[in-house]
């Protein structure tokens, strides 16, 4: 009936079913890799143990906080990009410098001003979804179409009427584009900034795993950061398929 | 007083002389077509006459009154229907009230008996990708009738369409333009298109574009889509193709337009 669906059901149970049987046969020492049933004991006993609860709270907060800090900051400087010229010409190549640049880098930095609370970890999470957000929301904007704008003209639309009435809806999709290119690039952030040092987290779960050798729960942190990704991009194209179901086809 | 005129309207495009000396005369609820060879500039005027576009000399005058920009008084029926794609086909015909401030449920009735009128009745919350390109013309038409303008411009809004589709679109505008008598300006590059339409055909030339000839259509109204088989409308044709040919080749074979 799905075919396509099929298939992609197939593929994951068998790349999890030679994952088994590798880690069992091939690599059988858990000093390198854990079984995909050894990942969901080790998940399931981080639950029922409380800690995975505090792990994925942290984490999620530092993630929250900072997406929504860079969603709107982001879009509000893409506006600010696609008002006015000058302004563009002054703040372009800021913005395509950051973006460019692996920010991320500068997280021990952010550590050594912030400390390794919430914040640094908020910090790196915005300087790693303000720009993709700035710019496709910059590019939605200029993308307006001339035919569009003269058709709005030709009834006497005014240029705030046209920015309402068709420069904003039209970036829309672009907007939508940018905050979901900002899930993966914000949960990086997330588990980078943990790496640098940090009490509780899923990225401080992974380091502290690692350091002990435990790799069913290094890959427990992963496998919860993965679904996490998962669902987050998921739930973006359900909004996307509702908010501008008119690029769907 | 005529409802529009215009008087020696000139545009140049830098170094191109796109219109030159047109000076048009159209009397309240004439429906005169334009027709003329690929770049003669028939798009060019419309938008002047629109205020979309600023001329280099002349004027235009609707009423009397000299034309400076866009204005309610002028629905431009545009060649793609240029429909936002993200608003309904009701949502897409109250543009043109919304913009002027005046969408209220009086607007709203109006532009619902408007998309009836132009046969969507029952499509009201569709979306124009759900729509066929005839429908999406008509979406087009009704909007531009939607803000109740004294001049309708139409630029070859058929031109998309398959032939079919398009006779029928001919014959739908003019049971619509019947209700209303606006004045209307219509551009195409069809001769039958119009012949069958006008009470008048301006022929365009080109290189620089100008009037080479207005010819007075006096055809019975209303028109079957029969009338396009009589002797009386394939000799207009002819005459206003006698009037192009020459024209029209020259544009095909100077592909730069
Ligand atoms: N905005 C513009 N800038 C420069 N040249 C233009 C512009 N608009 C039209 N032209 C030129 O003016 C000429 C007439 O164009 P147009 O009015 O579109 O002709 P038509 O509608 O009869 O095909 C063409 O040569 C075209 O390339
Ligand atoms: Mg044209």
């Amino acid at each position: 009936m799905h075919p396509r669906r099929h298939a992609g059901l197939i593929s994951v149970l068998a790349g999890l079913t030679l994952w088994e049987l590798a880690s069992r046969v091939l690599i059988d020492n858990t000093l390198f890799l854990a079984a995909p049933s050894q990942i969901a004991r080790a998940i399931i006993g981080l639950a029922r143990s409380g800690e995975l609860w505090r792990h994925v709270w942290v984490s999620g907060r530092e993630f929250a906080i900072g997406y929504v800090v860079a969603s709107v900051l982001g879009i509000l400087l893409g506006l600010a990009l696609a008002g006015n010229e000058v302004r563009r010409a002054a703040l372009q190549p800021w913005v395509s410098g950051f973006y460019a640049t692996p920010t991320i880098a500068l997280a021990p930095l952010f550590i050594l001003w912030t400390g390794i609370g919430i914040w640094s970890k908020i910090l790196v999470v915005v300087s790693l979804v303000i720009f993709p957000v700035a710019i496709n929301t910059e590019a939605g904007l200029r993308t307006t179409s001339a035919r569009l704008v003269e058709m709005l003209r030709s009834f006497g639309a005014t240029r705030r009427q046209i920015f309402l009435k068709l420069s904003l809806p039209s970036a829309i999709p672009f907007i939508l584009a940018g905050l979901k290119l900002g899930i993966g690039r914000g949960l990086i952030g997330v588990v980078v900034g943990e790496l640098f040092g940090a009490r509780a987290g899923l990225g401080q779960l992974i380091t502290q795993s690692a350091e002990a050798f435990d790799m069913p729960d290094l890959f427990a942190g992963v496998v919860v950061l993965a679904a996490a990704g998962i669902g987050l991009t998921a739930c973006f194209s359900w909004i996307e398929r509702r908010a501008v179901p008119w690029t769907q086809d | 007083m005529p409802k529009l005129q215009t008087v020696g309207l000139g545009k140049r495009f830098g170094d191109l002389d796109v219109l030159r000396g047109i000076d048009v005369t159209v009397p309240d609820g004439a429906f005169v077509a334009i027709v003329g060879p690929s770049g003669c500039g028939k798009t060019s005027f419309l938008r002047i006459v629109a205020g979309l576009e600023p001329q280099s000399a002349g004027q235009v005058l609707i009423d009397g009154v000299k034309v400076v920009g866009p204005g309610a008084d002028r629905g431009f029926v545009f060649q793609n229907d240029n429909l936002l794609p993200w608003r309904t086909v009701l949502a897409n015909a109250m543009i043109g009230p919304e913009i002027g401030g005046r969408a209220d449920a009086a607007a709203r009735a109006r532009t619902a008996a408007l998309l009836r009128l132009v046969g969507l009745a029952g499509f009201e919350n569709y979306y124009p990708r759900q729509l066929s390109g005839g429908m999406r013309q008509r979406v087009n038409l009704a909007r531009a009738l939607a803000i109740d303008p004294r001049i309708l411009l139409m630029d070859e809004p058929f031109s998309a369409l398959d032939a079919q589709t398009r006779e029928i679109m001919q014959t739908e505008l003019l049971r619509i333009w019947e209700q209303g008598r606006k004045t209307a300006l219509f551009v195409t590059h069809q001769i039958d298109e119009a012949v069958y339409l006008a009470d008048q055909v301006l022929v365009f030339a080109r290189r620089p574009g100008r009037i080479r000839e207005i010819v007075p259509i006096n055809l019975p109204r209303p028109r079957p889509l029969s009338i396009k088989r009589t002797p009386q409308f394939v000799a207009l044709v002819d005459h206003i193709w006698g009037a192009i040919e020459e024209d029209v080749r020259a544009s095909v074979f100077n592909a730069e337009t």
